[in-house]
């Protein structure tokens, strides 16, 4: 039998919580469970896993980038081709790290940017599992399970309290 | 045995009651919560209802930026700087003034959002994004600004470090070089920093419009669900952002500063020019805002709800704090040059309290740091918002004479008095009205096409705010979300 895609509705954190425990109680594993919410809400109030993003990373390797392209700039573009001014030194290190910490602080920025982009898949105009109530600030569970237990799933996530319980449809956003 | 108290100041309720109903937690904006929808539905509605007034001053505004910045710029550039006022000895006149203005101005977005974030400042949240539009669009004219004063506009290319013909690379020990690099990161970093906490509103808008701007919100909201990982990427990029943009808004400021402290010219080489302009930076944007938050209130729609007086309280309290620091580093800079006793200064100070120019020194010193010390220390003051918003107003007019007289003033006067001459900015005059009406037209643009209120960031405010009740009044509580 194959799994279907269910989507409950919650008004609430506490009965969305409740419910994902359910879910795992039934046998439901939290890789076979998403959440969507119009407001960011702890994994640890939803008893979900951490996570995971790499953005701080990239935003780290942005900046070791950036740090390079200012030492570049600084001491590697007067080495190419050195402007000499009587008395000024042609590698001076306090101008440098004006133009170090720019560059740094600019590639760390630039990075932590696209890291979203790239983190998310932005932007991404697919076809997608959604409902517009999520962004009224309901909270909504999606899960893969088995077809015929489909039943099952709706009387207990009612149970609990959800506004709903139907069929995912993947809709143009 | 019962003890019995009378209540000395003959006043028929206890005062602690009496003082509860002045500041009733409850009309609090976190804790007079909406339904989410609602908020949606007032904000998309604040966005989309426009009068005719709206549309009066939007044509008032597309006119004067077609002619005095588009038309005035273009015959600036048609006939080069001569028609401009800059002349010697003063070389820097009212184009530079108005980007160091509108750097200044570009300070209080990122303060607001940035600072504030960083510090839980839960007053902050209904307005951080008009604050940050201030700083994308102030620097959108402190850019054009600077591009006027280049003059031959079409060479500004030499300044990007691309390798060229002559394989001659820009002087990156100027501290003008320091000025396109710092401003480059600012404006790039700010604009990123406005966009990501819109993305959901962006989301919310387009699950909210048809037509035209459902396709609009839809390309900008790049496909924003809700997700746990959207929302943990996101998070962890603003977080980012809070901390790294403070030290760049500091660095960029500082940077305009050193343009004048590192030259040996009288009234200009002070230690204290960064932290000062820093300053100065903030005392003009903290005023911007109040200004900001005030048309918004009075122009758009359901604002009144999510912009209460306790904001500009609390905005007041900041512009007070900032007034004194500004006060501080005044006094700091004015003391060590005018006890330096040399000749060249002493004849600038002197220039300034009782030359042709001392209307614009007091004035500036009456609107910068007389005029908050009177009247923000009072409550009631700081409560009334078309109060608060004509000391932010007169506030900025005395942040530009300060930037007036650093620059074409004090260029004046000089250790060559032979070349003494007041400036006169002739076609300055139209282009510094052209970069006004351009930034209010951005504004009002904006105002109607993005959310100015950031939904999300109000109801999660809303949600970790409730009042507690300790033995007879309602303590206000705050809950760590993440």
């Amino acid at each position: 039998m194959s799994d279907t895609t269910l989507l409950a509705l919650f008004e609430d954190i506490d009965p969305a919580a409740n419910a994902i425990e359910k879910l795992h109680e039934m046998g439901v594993t939290d890789d076979r469970i998403s959440v969507i919410s119009g407001v960011p809400i702890s994994h640890k109030m939803l008893g979900r896993p951490h996570p995971w993003t790499n953005v701080s990373r990239l935003a780290l390797g942005g900046a070791v980038a950036g740090f390079l392209f200012g030492l570049f700039l600084n001491f590697g573009t007067p080495f190419l081709y050195g402007v000499r001014v009587g008395g000024q030194a042609l590698f001076p290190i306090p101008p440098g790290l004006i133009l170090v910490f720019e560059m740094t602080m600019l590639f760390a920025l630039l990075s932590t940017f696209l890291g979203v982009f790239l983190e998310s898949y932005f932007p991404n105009y697919r076809a997608m599992e959604y409902v517009p109530q999520v962004s009224d600030g309901k909270i909504g569970i999606f899960f893969k399970a088995p077809e015929d237990e489909q039943q099952k799933f709706e009387d207990a996530l009612n149970q609990l309290g959800a506004e709903s319980v139907k069929t995912a449809e993947a809709r143009q956003l | 045995m019962a003890v019995t108290s009378k209540y000395l100041s003959g006043a028929d309720k206890p005062r602690a009651e009496h003082h509860e109903e002045e500041h009733d937690p409850r009309e609090s904006l976190m804790y007079d919560p909406l339904p989410r929808g609602v908020m949606n539905e007032m904000v998309m509605e604040s966005m989309h209802a426009t009068s005719w007034k709206f549309w009066l001053v939007l044509g008032i505004l597309v006119f004067l930026v077609a002619t005095c910045f588009f038309y005035a710029w273009g015959y600036m550039i048609a006939n080069g700087l001569g028609v401009a006022g800059v002349m010697r000895p003063s070389y820097w006149g009212v184009f530079l003034v108005n980007t160091v203005f509108w750097i200044g101005i570009s300070h209080a977005g990122t303060f607001i959002s940035a600072i504030l974030r960083v510090f839980k400042a839960e007053f902050r949240r209904p307005f951080t994004r008009a604050a940050e539009l201030m700083t994308t669009f102030g620097l959108i004219q402190a850019g054009a600004s600077i591009f006027m004063h280049l003059g031959r506009v079409w060479l500004a290319y030499w300044m990007f470090p691309i390798p060229n013909e002559r394989q001659l690379w820009p002087n990156f020990h100027s501290p003008l070089m320091w000025d396109l690099l710092a401003i480059t990161t600012y404006v790039l970093g700010s604009t990123m920093y406005l966009f990501l906490p819109l993305i959901p509103d962006l989301a919310m808008a387009r699950d909210r419009s048809a037509g035209w701007r459902k396709i609009f919100y839809r390309i900008l909201a790049l496909g924003f669900r809700g997700t746990e990982g959207e929302w943990r990427h996101l998070t962890t990029a603003m977080n980012i952002f809070a901390f790294a943009i403070i030290p760049v808004m500091f660095s960029v400021h500082t940077i305009v500063s050193w343009d004048f402290a590192m030259a040996m010219r009288p009234g200009w080489s002070s230690t204290v020019f960064g932290p000062y302009f820093v300053l100065g930076a903030l005392h003009s944007g903290m005023g911007a805002v109040a200004i900001v938050l005030f048309l918004m209130r009075a122009t758009m729609k359901h604002m009144d709800y999510f912009i209460r007086k306790e904001h500009f309280d609390a905005l007041g309290k900041l512009m007070l704090i900032v007034s004194m620091a500004y006060a501080y580093f005044f006094f700091n800079d004015y003391i060590v040059q005018w006890y330096g006793g040399d000749a060249a200064t002493d004849n600038l100070l002197h220039w300034l309290e009782a030359g042709p120019m001392a209307w614009m020194f007091f004035q500036m010193i009456g609107f910068n740091i007389v005029l908050p010390f009177l009247t923000l220390w009072n409550r009631r003051v700081r409560q009334t918002p078309w109060l608060l918003a004509i000391i932010g107003l007169l506030i900025n007019v005395g942040m530009y004479w300060e930037r007036y007289i650093i620059i074409p003033v004090m260029l004046t006067i000089n250790r060559m008095p032979f070349t003494w001459k007041l400036y006169e900015p002739r076609i300055e005059i139209f282009l510094t009205i052209g970069t006004f009406s351009m930034f209010l037209l951005f504004y009002m643009i904006a105002s109607r096409l993005i959310p100015l209120i950031p939904v999300w960031e109000v109801q999660e405010g809303q949600m970790v705010h409730s009042l507690r009740k300790v033995g007879k009044a309602h303590v206000p509580t705050v809950s760590e979300f993440e």
